[in-house]
């Protein structure tokens, strides 16, 4: 079971008290006639399935908000959480760490 | 408060139900919040988890734009937080019925906690609350003193937490 | 006093005796025992027979890894337990105990033919016996292999034990409590850090309470290691016994069973069996120790073989004498001193046979002193005795050369193969091992978790650096939660440090394939085993491990994980690390279901959400059925009335007059704020400008990719207050959906949404005379204003109510909701209201039969996540004017709008017989298998029109109007009409009456 930092409550707590919410920064077109087809496809299947740091988002029970995290799908471990709406954090080696 | 009590002699965790309270769901944009807290006598706190009561009403910082408002019955503030509705949008929705409070207290009450709460209950200041999870019910923790805590509920969730707490202090009282 | 116990030796109590049966017979132990030593007590070595061959077999070690002496044991009524180890469980008053997998007895077995038939057997027998003919595999192999294989027998009767779980978080969490974990505890528990000591037996102090002539800081080693728990409880330190770490999870998460009550002659009323902690430590320490190796040579199993050490162990902490005329075999210098204590208690060792050519001189200088020969460079070829060991062979080596044995009497065979780190725990973490040419042995090396590891459990050997290293151990651990402390020191007299060599097989001047030399005892795997499967073309030692299952049975090759590696990597004529160990994975002993289940089971199995109205539903004989995590009421029976009768009278009564439903699981959320109608504009298909205050509509919701996610009666109460309703099942699912639109795409929307489901109770009233009932009751609505599909805050029955008008059973209907705390009251009330209307209660069966006779869909059932509006005939609520709403873009996808999609029609039986729900549907009863399946039945009821009705989902269903399917059945095949779904009242006269 993971420990997880909820930006929000600015606390780390236990997996148990956090949902998954599938990948991070696909953010829904502001005009979605205007897309193609294949364009509207992407946006709704298409996803990176990466090895290694991957960008999701999960949900507190505890605030009741969604985040981003950067995650390594290797070792499971969370390399940094951040508030929805920010920007995608770098992956640098400190979030590496 | 308490009106129903289940206790056995020197037990050391006591589960008591707690009367029925008005409770409200408070929902506020951070710009709104402390207009909308002088209109309801209320200091909002800022912090998850933290609490600050006023007048006989308590509110609970849930998350960044929600509050959760305990007062005694009859407490009016849906007339104030109406009448400041144009400047301070917001949703202030009774809950009273939705949840029921039960008192945990005692020498093991953490004990008790510690069987189906994954946090560190243990390390929450008393003082402060927190929505977290008993086994698979999401509750809201109030710590009000070393030993002392408040549970609320759904009630419908109510009779599953209800059993599991008679388990475990069943087994606590075994004393292994 | 049994005849193999020292009057006063070891750490059992001699003036308590307990007595026990083992296999019907009676036996005497002491309080303190366990099985297998009070068995030894008493001369006992046989204690069971093996898996494969049926072998006799004895306890080979005295611990957790024990893979021999699996026994059963019943402490009461259902409180039968199969494979309890006998080296682990201890003695209680009254233990009922027998062996396992014999038959008639444990001295003459049946079963034994198989090892006659050894050859057989070997590696992979199952790939290459029982391959054809086919028709064999159901009726011969299947049943036959069933019947033989198993190890042990199930329980069969409910388990009356309580289980417990507890979360625990501490500082440091240090797993062992031998001489390492000891030190580690100390050293941690400065500074005030919050430390838990555990330890899997029932005693702390490790293999010090076997090595009692060991001085530590001058005190023998028994009042060291009290005087240090002493310390240590003084400091506040958790120390707990009987607990196994079973699991080492993420972030330092350690999953414990505590064992609490199998020791206990008279349990205390109530206390758990076991208790399963789940601990979250800041810092670990993994100080297990080791685990002795067998040496691999014909006759290896017999009964009286054993592990040096644990010879050493039932003689200090058991006073038990294994033998009175012991053998020894060894690679590794720990042997002689067990053999050297033996000795010293009247014991007549035969012979010490190393395998090494050089000993050390002390070691010799002592087997002098003692009379005991040493026969080094020696191997041992074979031993003899049926249900005991009574001789070994030893024969000497030189080069590759096996000179001529000779046999030599003993009435046990003590063996030491060296040592093995216990690297379990630390490999769950999935640390990475490194290979230690020198010791030959796997250590470990790159951490992925705050953890430590000390003394025998990274390849220490010799208790002054054991200590030392604990110590150091537990202070890096305190430096990781940025603590200081100071570092210890201890001074060690009559240590034992020592050396060995590993081995592959032993030297042999036999026929190494006639061997039977094991390596894996439970699973009765071979060295020959080994070889075989690599000559067959395993490669990969995770392939070996499944073809021949070596350290695949309970004890997941604790003792033969090493010899298995070394024997295969020789085979393979690589060096070890180039083949590498098998993946070990929790529990690292076998742990009981009841302690992964803690107090989910009876009542608390699952969480089950019940209404404010589920008491008079009970009280009211309902029948029940699981919905999402709700309890339903199904149905109400009168007397003698089955379900369809009961169901049949239930629709009839609402369709003849009035009906009264529970609906209080239907979600409910309150969606208020400025923008709360472009909110609802963009969530749902529907159009919400234009709906009026005081007005109700039904509300479609669904995914991005166009798909039925939900559905409801969305009212509205004013123009910023919508009060939105979703199925029972869709509530959380879909609050959650909202919350994400609303926090991670609209974050500008001024709109908050509360789930309200259970702040209101909810009663439906359906029936010709819901309106004339429900009148007199109401105040605070006007009646003249008030069609269906109506809304009102109102009090109803003189409690503040929000009333809704509408309909999901095609009569006139209402739904009341009042805060839950007077949702019995109200229930109440309109029984009484409605008894001169003939009120009649009814459950979700009815209401489901109601509303399908209506066309309206349940989603989830006539929906399953791959249906559009369009598919579901839902056309009409599409708000086709507005821009977008979640899902539309994907309306007008090519595979949404392409011909031949799966569309909800009716379906009407030819013969008037029930379709099952779920049933295939075929366009052509005659066409060959398979068959080409269109769709299937989505909902079928025995309905109030004399005929049952169906609902299906059918490919181009909508153009198949009137046209014949079939639905083939095991009884015969279906024919079917298409219909429209709508069976009953297409013109909604009754709504508006």
């Amino acid at each position: 079971m993971l420990l997880i930092h909820c930006p929000y409550c600015e606390d780390t707590l236990p997996e148990l008290e956090f949902t998954y919410a599938g990948e991070a920064h696909i953010a829904r077109p502001a005009d979605p006639s205007a897309l193609s087809d294949d364009e509207w496809r992407d946006f709704l299947f298409i996803r990176t399935n990466a090895r290694g740091p991957h960008y999701e988002r999960w949900r507190h029970i505890g605030c009741g908000r969604f985040f981003n995290a950067l995650r390594d799908t290797v070792s499971d471990r969370f390399l940094t959480t951040y508030k929805a709406g920010e920007a995608r954090r770098p992956l640098t080696n400190e979030a590496a760490e | 408060m308490t009106n129903q009590k289940h206790q056995f002699d020197a037990s050391p965790v006591v589960v008591e139900d707690l009367a029925p309270a008005l409770r409200l769901s408070l929902r506020v944009k951070p710009a709104h919040r402390e207009t909308l807290g002088r209109a309801l006598g209320l200091d909002l706190p800022t912090r998850v988890g933290s609490r600050a009561a006023a007048n006989g009403a308590e509110a609970l910082c849930l998350g960044p734009d929600e509050w959760l408002i305990v007062a005694p019955e009859g407490t009016d503030l849906a007339s104030p937080a109406r009448a400041a509705y144009a400047d301070a949008p917001h949703s202030l929705v009774d809950i009273s019925d939705r949840e029921i409070t039960l008192r945990l207290s005692g020498p093991a009450v953490l004990d008790l906690l510690a069987a189906c709460c994954p946090r560190n209950i243990a390390a929450m200041p008393v003082g402060a609350a927190a929505r977290t999870v008993f086994d698979s019910a999401t509750v809201i923790l109030w710590r009000d003193g070393p030993t002392d805590f408040r549970m609320d509920v759904w009630r419908s969730f109510a009779p599953h937490v209800r059993s599991l707490l008679t388990q475990v202090r069943t087994e606590i009282a075994a004393g292994l | 006093m049994s005849r193999y116990r020292i009057s006063g030796k070891g750490r059992v109590d001699h003036s308590a005796p307990v007595s026990f049966t083992f296999d019907g017979k009676t036996y005497r132990g002491l309080r303190g025992d366990t099985v297998a030593s009070a068995l030894l007590a008493n001369g006992v070595h046989l204690m069971g027979r093996s898996f494969k061959y049926h072998r006799p077999r004895g306890a080979v070690s005295a611990g957790s890894e024990e893979p021999n002496a699996l026994i059963g044991t019943s402490r009461g009524k259902g409180q039968f337990e199969p494979n309890t180890r006998a080296t682990v469980q201890e003695l209680r008053d009254g233990l009922v105990t027998e062996s396992q997998n014999k038959w008639p007895h444990l001295s003459f077995d049946i079963g034994a033919v198989n090892d006659r038939a050894y050859m057989l057997f070997s590696a992979g027998f199952y790939y290459k016996t029982f391959m054809w003919p086919k028709s064999f595999w159901d009726k011969i192999y299947e049943p036959v292999i069933r019947g033989a294989a198993g190890l042990g027998k199930s329980p069969t009767e409910v388990d009356p034990d309580r289980y417990a779980s507890r979360y625990l978080h501490t500082d440091v969490l240090v797993i062992g409590a031998g001489a390492a974990g000891i030190a580690a505890a100390l050293s941690a528990a400065q500074s005030g850090a919050d430390v838990t000591l555990v330890d899997e037996n029932a005693e702390m102090g490790g293999s010090l309470l076997s090595d009692p002539a060991v001085q530590i800081d001058g005190k023998p080693a028994w009042d060291w290691v009290e005087a240090q728990l002493a310390r240590l409880r003084a400091a506040g330190v958790r120390l707990m016994t009987r607990t196994t770490a079973i699991g080492y999870y993420h972030q330092n998460m350690v999953g414990l069973c505590q064992r609490l009550t199998d020791h206990l002659d008279n349990p205390p009323a109530n206390a758990p069996r076991e208790r399963m902690w789940r601990v979250r430590a800041e810092q670990v320490v993994l100080a297990q120790g080791a685990l002795e190796k067998p040496l691999v040579f014909d006759g290896n199993d017999r009964p009286g073989v054993m592990l040096a050490g644990a010879a050493q162990t039932y003689l200090h902490k058991y006073g038990v004498k294994v033998g009175d005329t012991p053998a020894v075999v060894t690679s590794h210098d720990s042997a002689y001193f067990a053999a050297f204590d033996l000795a010293d208690s009247g014991a007549r060792v035969a012979a010490i046979i190393d395998t090494r050519d050089a000993v050390r001189p002390d070691l010799l200088e002592g087997a002098r002193k003692r009379g005991i020969q040493v026969l080094s460079g020696h191997t041992v070829t074979t031993t003899k005795g049926r249900l005991r060991v009574k001789s070994v062979r030893a024969n000497p080596v030189r080069g590759t050369h096996v000179g001529a044995g000779r046999d030599i009497a003993c009435d046990c065979l003590l063996m030491s193969g060296g040592w093995t780190p216990s690297l379990h725990l630390f490999s769950h973490t999935k640390g990475s091992l490194g290979w230690d040419a020198g010791s030959n042995t796997f250590l470990p090396d790159r951490k992925t978790e705050a953890c430590e590891i000390a003394g025998a459990g990274r390849g220490l050997w010799g208790y002054e650096a054991v200590l030392a290293d604990g110590a150091a151990a537990g202070l890096r651990a305190l430096e990781g939660l940025n603590r200081a402390g100071h570092s210890a020191a201890f001074t060690v007299a009559n240590d034992r440090p020592g050396t060995g060599v590993t081995h592959t097989e032993l030297p042999t001047d036999g026929n190494p394939g006639k061997a039977k030399a094991f390596i894996d005892f439970q699973n009765d795997v071979t060295a020959k085993d080994i070889r075989l499967a690599v000559r067959e073309g395993m490669r990969s030692i995770e392939h070996v491990k499944r073809y021949t299952t070596n350290g695949m049975a309970t004890d997941q090759g604790k003792m033969s994980n090493i010899n298995g590696l070394m024997i295969a990597a020789d085979a393979l004529g690589k060096q070890p690390p180039q083949v590498g160990l098998t993946t070990f994975r929790p529990p690292y002993t076998p742990t009981s279901f009841g302690a992964f289940c803690g107090y989910l089971r009876g009542d608390t199995f699952q969480l089950t959400r019940k209404t404010p109205i589920d008491p008079w539903a009970e009280a009211n004989g309902a029948v029940f059925e699981p919905v999402a995590q709700w309890r339903r009421a199904w149905y109400f029976p009168k007397a003698g009335e089955d379900m369809h009768a009961a169901v049949l009278r239930e629709c009839k009564a609402t369709r003849a007059s009035l009906g009264i439903f529970d609906a209080s699981t239907l979600g409910k959320i309150e969606v208020a704020g400025p923008d709360a109608v472009e909110f609802m504009n963009r969530m749902y298909t529907n159009p919400w400008t234009k709906l009026q205050p005081g007005r109700c509509r039904y509300g479609l919701l669904l995914g991005e990719d166009g798909f039925i996610r939900d559905d409801g009666v969305i009212g509205r109460l004013s123009p910023d207050l919508f009060h939105v309703t979703t199925t029972t099942g869709g509530a959380a699912r879909v609050l959650t959906m909202m919350e994400d639109y609303l926090q991670t795409e609209w974050p500008d929307l001024d709109v908050w949404l509360t789930s309200t489901t259970e702040q209101w109770a909810t009663v439906a009233l359906n029936g010709p005379n819901a309106l004339k009932m429900l009148k007199p009751l109401v105040e605070g609505v006007d009646w003249d204003d008030f069609p269906h599909m109506s809304c009102a805050e109102c009090t109803v029955a003189g409690l503040p109510a929000r009333l809704f008008r509408l309909s999901f059973t095609g009569e006139v209907g209402f739904e009341v909701n009042v805060p839950a705390r007077h949702g019995l009251t109200l229930w109440t009330a309109l029984m009484e209201a409605g008894k001169p209307y003939d009120i009649c209660p009814y459950g979700t069966e009815t209401m489901h039969v109601l509303r399908a006779e209506k066309g309206y869909i349940i989603v989830g059932q006539d929906t399953d996540g791959t249906v559009t509006p369009q598919d579901a005939g839902l056309d009409w609520a599409i708000g086709k004017a507005k821009k977008d709403f979640v899902g539309k873009r994907s309306l007008s996808r090519p595979d949404i709008v392409a011909k031949g999609r799966k569309q909800l029609v009716g379906l009407l039986t030819e013969d008037g017989s029930l379709l099952q729900e779920g049933a295939q549907i075929v366009l052509d009863p005659n066409q060959p298998k398979p068959m080409k399946m269109v769709g299937h039945v989505t909902s079928s009821y025995q309905s109030t029109m004399g005929h049952p009705i169906a609902m299906a989902v059918i490919e181009g269903g909508f153009d198949k109007m009137g046209e014949t399917v079939f639905i083939p059945m095991p009884d015969g095949v279906r024919k079917a009409r298409i219909t429209s779904t709508v069976f009953y009242d297409p013109d909604n006269a009754r709504l508006k009456a």
